[in-house]
């Protein structure tokens, strides 16, 4: 009996006549920071909306121990006709939690934006403002599917120690999907590398470092060169 | 996240200096004053008989005792005509959009309909509503609202189906049921294609309120029009003509500003270069 | 480039400008005549079938326009799509009087053409039953002036009623299908109406009828005087033709017309050819009616009907040929 707050096992996933994923087991442990490490096409996207509940045509087993799950897409996708306060609250339609939304823009760093549209948002601002809405729900378990892939690397680096902190503050499980080894060396406890299409989980890295780290510690150098192996060893570069 | 990250507003362009809104209203005047001008001196210095043209200053004049007149009791009618058809037609494109839109099926079965009917050119209606429902106020209030209910289904559908598939994903990962999906994403996502097709069926309403005041009427704007042209009055027609222009316009901006205070939002080349956040 | 190549596409474009000149120019007979026909003018269907016209032009060119009424045809008058226009007398009357320079010179004939129907069952018994009812009636014609007259006659304006206007064959459709309570017909649908489906007449009187008439512009009249001539003189050959063969007329009318020979007996038994020229007595009838126009207000303020009668009816061209022959 784990207490694995998430739990997957995805026998076989296909689109169409292609075949994505082929035994795929996954779990999350609470406050852990896991990435699915990977080129595009190696269906860690698609784990993760499985994980998600986006996509239901799939052999296997789905276990989210009734915790809440919630999920920051790849580009912001706020609701233009809504201001921010209100985009964070979209669960909760008119009767949103003011006060809960209050304290998430104070925490992600966007005070006095409460009122204003996504049109007057810049990209990092307005992702800023989706992992609020991620954040909402009160989640145990966030999914990321590669959120700072569209920004610059200077706000990816500030968005990732923002992630980091609310992750620490809430007590959030994350699972991330991210195609930058950089940045899953720096966020995670462990690193799942995928290879080709339906290859599965290839290998794991284990990132024995505490929170908070320091981008230049050596270590997560040497755990590039192993990621890096890896990934060549399948062929991804 | 340090406070320079949320002093950073998006990239704006450099603003241009504007003119005042006043001075650019006034340029829009210039070209017709001055086709009244030239129509004025043209017409009273006999280069074009006044019969076939009358001028502006006599249209005026014709105008000014319409208004003393029955000018009112026309207005009136049409108006009333072209809000109950416009009504009547818009409510039910609205329907059928929202069908259509988001039905596969729907679409399949009733779309290639829709546009066999929607080629049927306005005068051709005629006829036939003159045959089924007779001269009375209901063949003039259907045709309009045939009129109105064109533009606004085709921009309803195109509305629906352009709606950012990335948006609704947002809603199903909520769980959002139909009901939910379509009140709180796709009928706001919907809205700005929504008014470009109720503007254009409010203007396809006046036009059809003319054929069918054209058409055995006893009083209305095309009436009028009818009017001037079968006892050789040109400054009827023009007048007319000024009238149905005025309310057109008119109305268009009623229902433009609404639109603007519903679609603010929008993230939209305004064609000038506009500075900072709304 | 020798002179003569080097003038002659110049040469040729002046001379293309010139010969299509020529057709407006002051000559005394235009290139192209063209006239309206219509079924409430018979000696028009006469002159067209016969084609005198065309024989006494050899040079020019000879077009027929169907005008659906006097409102159609005054409108192809004012446009310049035609040259000769037949109308009701009024009719022309109310367009001088709005403006438009034509002049009447020829009269068709004096026919009783128009009058109040009412359908066959219709419980409408007199003029004032009328009030606030339908009456179908084309703007601008006969028809439509008769009504006025009628009302006012009764004590009633065009206010207390509702004038619908539909051209005179839609109007009788709407009058037979119950769509108004009365029309201002015009023959020969008037009489089709009658025959056909039965439809009584509610109100007639011959006085209200106001000549048929053929006009011109002034600009026509003064440019092409000899064309005018020969044109009157054309339908004076129709009319003595009518005249003489009134069995071979109503064959021809119910053939134009597309209505049985009943109808058009019917239509011509209340027409009369016996007087052409424009004269004292058209211009005593017409100032007779003219009133009208001012009271319902269909001429602009402050113009004087009976000085318009005075300017529209011009006799010079018809007292060339009639009488003379």
């Amino acid at each position: 009996m784990n207490e694995a707050l998430l739990s997957i096992h995805v026998r076989r996933k296909a689109f169409g006549d292609t075949l994505v994923l082929r035994d795929v087991e996954l779990q999350l442990q609470p406050s852990e920071v896991v990435s699915l490490l990977g080129p595009s096409g190696c269906g860690k996207s698609t784990l993760l909306r499985i994980a998600a509940g986006l996509d239901r045509d799939y052999s296997g087993e789905l276990n989210s121990a009734g915790e809440s799950v919630a999920f920051v897409f790849q580009e912001p996708r706020l609701m233009p006709w809504l201001d921010v306060a209100r985009n964070i609250g979209f669960h909760d339609d008119a009767r949103y939690d003011k006060a809960w939304v209050g304290q998430l823009i104070d925490e992600v760093g966007l005070s006095g934006f409460a009122q204003a549209l996504p049109k007057a948002l810049s990209g990092g601002m307005a992702q800023r403002v989706a992992i609020a809405r991620g954040l909402y729900s009160r989640p145990r378990v966030l999914l990321l599917d590669e959120p700072f892939s569209a920004v610059d690397a200077f706000t990816r680096m500030k968005l990732q120690d923002l992630l980091l902190d609310l992750a620490r503050r809430h007590d959030i499980a994350l699972l991330l999907v991210t195609h930058d080894v950089d940045e899953a060396l720096y966020l995670s406890d462990r690193v799942l590398v995928m290879g080709h299409r339906a290859s599965g989980i290839g290998s794991a890295i284990d990132v024995g470092l505490a929170q908070p780290r320091d981008r230049r510690d050596s270590v997560l150098a040497e755990l590039r060169i192993q990621a890096l192996t890896q990934l060549k060893s399948a062929h991804v570069v | 996240m340090s406070a320079s990250e949320n002093t950073l507003p998006k990239a704006a362009p450099a603003a241009r200096p504007v003119s005042p809104a006043w001075r650019r209203g006034a340029k829009g005047w210039l070209l017709p004053c001055l086709i009244v001008a030239v129509l004025e001196v043209v017409v009273r210095a006999g280069w074009i008989p006044a019969y076939q043209m009358p001028a502006p200053s006599d249209v005026a004049v014709t105008l000014v005792e319409l208004a003393q007149g029955a000018l009112g009791k026309h207005v009136l009618a049409s108006v009333g005509r072209v809000l109950a058809g416009f009504v009547i037609g818009a409510s039910l494109a609205l329907v059928f959009a929202a069908w259509v839109g988001l039905s596969r099926e729907a679409e399949a079965y009733l779309e290639p309909t829709f546009a066999g009917l929607r080629a049927i050119p306005s005068l051709a209606w005629v006829p036939l509503l003159l045959l089924w429902l007779g001269i009375d106020e209901t063949s003039k209030v259907v045709l309009i609202a045939i009129g109105a209910f064109f533009p606004v289904y085709v921009n309803g559908v195109a509305a629906i189906r352009n709606i950012d598939r990335k948006l609704v994903e947002v809603g199903q990962m909520y769980g959002f049921n139909a009901r939910r999906l379509t009140l709180r994403i796709l009928l706001p996502a919907a809205m700005p294609g929504l008014f470009t097709g109720l503007r254009s069926g409010l203007s396809m309403a006046w036009m059809f309120l003319v054929a069918a005041e054209l058409i055995a009427a006893t009083k209305g704007l095309g009436y009028l029009l009818s009017d001037g042209r079968e006892t050789s009055r040109p400054d009827i027609v023009l007048a007319a003509i000024l009238a149905l222009a005025v309310l057109g316009k008119l109305s268009d901006g009623v229902l433009a500003a609404v639109e603007r205070r519903c679609v603010s939002w929008r993230d939209a080349f305004t064609g000038e270069a506009a500075g900072g956040s709304s | 480039m020798t002179l003569y190549s080097r003038l002659s596409k110049p040469l040729l474009a002046a001379t293309v400008l010139l010969a299509s000149f020529a057709s407006v120019a002051q000559a005394a007979s235009p290139a192209e005549v063209r006239l309206d026909y219509a079924y409430y003018s018979p000696t028009s269907l006469v002159l067209r079938h016969f084609g005198w016209l065309e024989k006494a032009l050899p040079g020019t060119k000879v077009d027929w326009v169907l005008s659906q009424g006097s409102n159609r045809s005054l409108e192809y008058l004012n446009g310049g799509s035609i040259d000769f226009a037949s109308t009701a007398g009024l009719a022309a009357v109310l367009s001088r009087a709005n403006g438009s320079p034509i002049k009447t010179v020829y009269v068709a004939s004096r026919p009783e053409w128009t009058a109040l129907a009412v359908r066959r069952d219709s419980p409408i018994k007199t003029v004032a039953d009328l009030k606030g009812k339908k009456i179908a009636a084309t703007k601008g014609t006969d028809p439509f002036l008769f009504t006025l007259r009628t009302l006012q006659q009764a004590g009633l304006s065009k206010d207390d009623v509702e004038l619908v206007h539909l051209q005179h064959a839609d109007g009788r459709t709407a009058l037979e299908r119950g769509d108004v309570d009365a029309w201002a017909g015009l023959d020969p649908l008037l009489a089709a109406s009658q025959l056909q489906a039965g439809s009584q007449l509610l109100y007639r009187n011959i006085e209200f009828n106001s000549y048929g008439v053929i006009s011109v512009t002034e600009k026509f009249a003064a440019e092409h005087a000899d064309t005018v001539v020969q044109v009157i003189q054309a339908y004076e050959q129709a009319r003595s033709w009518a005249r003489e063969h009134p069995d071979d007329l109503a064959a021809l009318l119910a053939k134009e017309s597309g209505l049985p020979l009943d109808v058009a007996k019917l239509q011509l038994s209340r027409t009369d050819f016996s007087d052409s020229q424009p004269g004292p007595k058209q211009i005593q009838a017409l100032k007779a009616a003219a009133p009208i126009l001012t009271a319902e207000g269909l001429v602009r303020k402050g113009v004087d009907v009976n000085e318009v009668v005075d300017r529209l009816i011009e006799p010079r061209f018809g007292a060339q040929v009639i009488g003379k022959q």
